[in-house]
């Protein structure tokens, strides 16, 4: 069977324009399907690695989406099936009205004005905020905004959604309506933040990025349950949270017929 | 924090409201053109134009509040001119008004200002009420105006109070430390506090340019347009340009 990893990044280099290095060799394999929450310090390289998925930054060393190298040829088609949805609402949303924001990537894909339209009511529905086509975003509540950031890259109808800090500035309903919204839609993720119960909640896996480096890969429940290794990079879960082994399908079913 | 935006009202329905945007565009351009280029005594060819505006408001549903409360932006101009009015004495018979004395001519500049400003205005807010701005965006680029144009106009109607919320949080941020603004030297905390927006401003550009990079933006102008320049706008057209135009020549005539 042909083995097809979603994202393939391989010794990645990268030092902003003023010589300080952002990214000190990271090698990081995520399959199809997967939800991966990447969590580290702030000015762990979690950023600049995310810019790399899409080809905003190219650094030194392999990165390569679905297969694809990212590079100059190839990033029309990797900026379709990547995702990517950025921290501040205000700098995703930019356009004057919600469905301008919406239709700007799949207008720039080349759709016709028709498929554009669907496009657009489509990944509004899908994140619960249909009929907000003429609002500015301006006028939206914050977890409006937020879902109508992920709409605008719905709408490209992309393999891999890639988010950055998705549950900062949410209180605490709007935060949960966002991670059911999020454990809903059944394609590839990639989660960065701090927030470890938000990743608990919503990734099956976790990595942590410490001074430009992978520091720790592993299934969520055994990364987030070992305090020794999350405070050696600077992070800790919130007073009285514990994790518990997550029960899977598999499990349950065990149990049904062991009883 | 909330504001009142620029195209309040532009939401309601009306046959005005329906037009195509570069119908009323062409219309409110032709209008102020016509209008300022109008002999100051050429009384009754203003209150044509004022007529024709009337009726446009009327026909667009627009609440007469609003749109009375917006046309108080002439006023500083034509007080401006009224403060000067005794200044201008190239005869024309003068007359006296308590102390000061005014020349007919003072007070033909007066009407001047004050009726090409009223009807210039009135055809602005006109346009603006009756059309939400995104709209008239796309319709300007339609009319080929550069798209470098009504980019920075797009992401002015879509910033401004993202910035003005940011200044006011700066503002208390200062307050809430003793800042009484009083003294002199505190005029540098002024400076400091553009210089730090400007920085935002700057790097919230950069952020977005970077979000607009990711949904695969080239620098093309690609916009969905929704209207058709058809019957209704030929006559909206048609109408706001020949009439006042007319009723000129008559006048005039």
């Amino acid at each position: 069977m042909h083995h097809r990893p979603a994202v393939e990044i391989r010794t990645l280099y990268y030092a902003y324009p003023d010589g300080t290095p952002a990214l000190r060799g990271v090698g990081l394999t995520i399959e199809e399907g997967e939800s991966v929450g990447i969590v580290g310090p702030n000015g762990a390289g979690k950023s600049t690695l995310l810019l790399h998925l899409n080809g905003i930054l190219m650094g030194q060393g392999e990165v390569r989406i679905f297969d694809l190298p990212v590079e100059k040829k190839n990033l029309r088609e990797i900026r379709r099936r990547v995702g990517l949805v950025f921290q501040d609402p205000d700098d995703q949303l930019f356009s004057p009205t919600v469905f301008d924001d919406v239709a700007f990537g799949p207008i720039n894909m080349g759709l016709s004005q028709a498929e554009v339209a669907v496009a657009v009511s489509q990944a509004l529905e899908e994140v619960g905020i249909a009929g907000m086509e003429k609002r500015s975003a301006y006028h939206l509540s914050y977890g409006q905004k937020k879902r109508a950031a992920i709409a605008t890259v719905l709408s490209m109808n992309p393999d891999l959604l890639v988010l950055d800090e998705p549950s900062s500035n949410l209180d605490p309903r709007a935060r949960n309506e966002f991670s059911a919204l999020l454990q809903e839609m059944r394609i590839t993720k990639i989660l960065v933040t701090h927030d470890l119960p938000f990743v608990f909640e919503n990734c099956d896996r976790v990595v942590i990025m410490s001074r430009g480096k992978i520091a720790a890969d592993g299934d969520s429940f055994s990364i987030l349950s070992d305090e020794a290794l999350l405070s050696e990079h600077g992070l800790e879960l919130p007073y009285g949270f514990y994790p518990v082994p997550r029960e899977t399908a598999q499990d349950s079913q065990d149990r049904e017929r062991e009883n | 924090m909330t504001h009142v935006f620029l195209d309040e009202y532009s939401d309601l329905e009306s046959p005005i409201h329906q037009l195509d945007p570069r119908a009323k565009l062409v219309g409110c351009i032709a209008l102020i053109v016509i209008c300022v280029t109008t002999p100051s005594n050429l009384y009754a060819a203003f209150a044509a134009y004022l007529g024709l505006e009337i009726i446009l408001v009327l026909l667009s549903r627009l609440p007469w509040k609003h749109v009375l409360k917006r046309m108080l932006i002439v006023l500083p101009f034509i007080l401006v001119v009224a403060v000067f009015l005794p200044f201008f004495n190239k005869g024309g018979g003068s007359y006296n008004l308590g102390p000061v004395t005014v020349s007919a001519h003072g007070l033909l500049v007066l009407w001047n200002v004050a009726a090409k400003s009223t009807v210039s205005v009135l055809a602005v807010i006109l346009l603006s009420s009756t059309t939400p701005f995104p709209e008239l965006l796309k319709g300007m680029e339609k009319l080929k105006v550069p798209h470098l144009l009504t980019t920075i106009m797009s992401f002015m109607y879509r910033y401004i109070f993202v910035l003005m919320d940011e200044m006011q949080r700066m503002r208390r941020a200062r307050d809430s430390r003793g800042w009484s603004g009083k003294w002199l030297w505190q005029a540098k905390v002024i400076g400091h506090m553009i210089a730090a927006l400007f920085l935002r401003s700057y790097e919230r550009g950069e952020r977005v340019y970077a979000a607009m990079l990711a949904r695969g933006y080239d620098g093309g102008a690609r916009t969905i347009y929704l209207y058709d320049f058809g019957v209704m706008e030929l006559g909206f057209t048609a109408l706001v340009i020949l009439f006042p135009l007319a009723a000129r020549l008559i006048v005039g005539g």
